[in-house]
């Protein structure tokens, strides 16, 4: 699905000048991974971040001005940033909506069968957070598994969010450096 | 920011990348801090894969199912006050100075450790969530009291009949019914105690069974029960496994089970319990379903296919054999 040599081709060109296109052509050759990469660390999930890409790149081609872009890196990554602020905020309103029903019929449910890979998976990661401080690891799991704002968190803990960014900071890099990438991620 | 100190593992490219990371996760980022952020991706080939590596993982753990995320978060959000964590250079004479000195908050800590009892009443199934993401669905009148240590967690069933579909992890998850032990290999199973006569029915992975006096431990799997009765001792059989939880939607399954076993399990649910009179009734074999909700029709009903006698009188019911009289 998202195997590094594999990259999203650049948009159809359809609108602004022959310049403008080219300008954005040899952007998107040089910045695409990073643009991913900055839009994937934002959402927490990659197929999104390639979409907003993809429309980072529609919007700068949509832009009127015909002149060259002045500053087309920081544009492309402003661009980029705005997007996602918009993006989390529609998951924001979306995650408030009345959630589904909670299914208490769970017995019933198979386990599907990669369920046993996947449990080693979180022995690893569990494992890798009880080496660490308790507060570092509460943090980490409220933001990286609950997908609390550190804003929340930092409430929740009665702590600075300077703090909680660097709990959360640390556990990411312990459980990086513990747990083996699986091939396919 | 990058000039903190750290204290897990980890090498010096990944903590930079996970630092860098989680400045980008913060509200909306600024143009400088993006500025900063792509100088240092594009100074070096491993700054990069460093930081997609770490970016991945998050996003991995933010994709974990229900059951996985439920686990985690019991463990690490809702207990981390709770946990107790010494340093390492405190040795046991440091310890015992530390007790005359916390003693009061310490047996407070150690007594969250002690046996929390749980029970449902007649007549009624009850789901519990254990403190490490277990789930427990109880029958009816039965109780179990589960002890969570560092390095094991052990519930007791004191009576009646309990599903269990365990969450994995580091300690071993066992269950006490009567004389006998299971543990959990991987697995959800459903344990039913009668007295000192327990089944073990699994429905998914497997567990091993221990009987009473050293004998040998069964393993059994999905679709298989094992029975342990203090007179025939340990056998193991195959089991419907929807018969095995059919009680959760309130039919009981019987498969040649004696008489005794039956009204055992019928009593968990009716407010008029059934007594046996005599031996001989209770060693007769009921194959069959008894649906929670007509117990009485089924009881009056016995008397034509089996030899026996039912008296009703107004707060319980007497199985007795018809040759008696």
């Amino acid at each position: 699905m998202d195997s590094p040599g594999q990259h999203a081709a650049p948009p159809e060109i359809s609108s602004g000048t022959e310049d403008r296109a080219a300008q954005i052509a040899a952007l998107f050759r040089e910045h695409n991974r990073t643009l991913v990469a900055f839009l994937q660390a934002r959402l927490n999930s990659r197929a999104d971040a390639q979409e907003l890409a993809q429309e980072v790149y529609v919007r700068m081609l949509a832009m009127k001005d015909a002149d060259p872009i002045a500053a087309p890196r920081a544009l492309l990554f402003r661009i980029a940033a705005n997007l996602a602020v918009d993006r989390i905020r529609m998951r924001a309103v979306r995650a408030n909506a009345p959630a589904d029903v909670p299914d208490d019929d769970w017995f019933a449910q198979p386990i599907p069968e990669q369920h046993a890979s996947a449990l080693q998976q979180w022995r690893e990661v569990r494992a890798a957070l009880r080496e660490l401080p308790a507060k570092t690891s509460k943090a980490f799991v409220m933001h990286v598994i609950e997908g609390r704002d550190f804003g929340a968190i930092a409430q929740t803990m009665k702590l600075s969010e300077r703090m909680v960014r660097y709990h959360v900071s640390n556990a990411l890099a312990h459980c990086r450096a513990r747990i083996q990438p699986s091939e396919t991620p | 920011m990058m000039a903190m100190t750290f204290s897990g593992a980890g090498d010096r490219v990944t903590q930079t990348a996970s630092q860098w990371w989680a400045r980008l996760r913060a509200e909306d980022p600024s143009d400088h801090t993006i500025e900063q952020w792509l100088a240092w991706m594009e100074e070096d080939e491993a700054h990069a894969r460093a930081f997609e590596e770490v970016s991945r993982l998050s996003q991995r753990l933010g994709q974990a199912d229900s059951h996985a995320r439920e686990a985690f978060v019991s463990e690490f959000v809702g207990a981390a006050e709770r946990r107790v964590r010494w340093p390492l250079w405190l040795g046991a004479v440091a310890a015992s100075l530390l007790v005359a000195v916390l003693g009061g908050r310490m047996l407070d800590s150690m007594s969250r450790l002690q046996a929390q009892p749980y029970a449902s009443d007649v007549g009624q199934n009850r789901d519990l969530a254990l403190p490490d993401g277990t789930r427990v669905a109880l029958g009816g009148a039965s109780s179990i009291t589960a002890s969570y240590a560092d390095d094991l967690r052990k519930i007791e069933l004191r009576e009646g009949e309990a599903f269990f579909n365990v969450t994995h992890e580091r300690r071993p998850f066992e269950v006490v019914a009567g004389p006998v032990l299971i543990r959990d290999l991987g697995t959800a199973f459903n344990v039913r105690r009668t007295g000192d006569r327990v089944a073990v029915a699994v429905t998914e992975g497997r567990v091993r069974v221990t009987p009473p006096g050293g004998a040998d431990a069964l393993e059994a799997a999905a679709g298989q029960q094992v029975l342990y009765d203090p007179r025939h001792g340990v056998s193991i059989g195959p089991i419907a496994v929807d018969d095995a939880t059919a009680w959760r939607g309130r039919r009981l399954e019987f498969v040649n089970e004696p008489l005794f076993v039956v009204v055992a399990s019928i009593n968990r649910y009716s407010r008029r319990p059934v007594q046996i009179a005599d031996e001989r009734v209770g060693a007769l074999t009921f194959t069959g379903t008894v649906r929670v909700d007509a117990i009485d029709r089924w009881v009056e009903a016995l008397p034509r296919v089996f030899p026996v006698q039912v008296s009703a009188f107004g707060d319980h019911v007497v199985l007795s054999s018809a040759e008696q009289h």
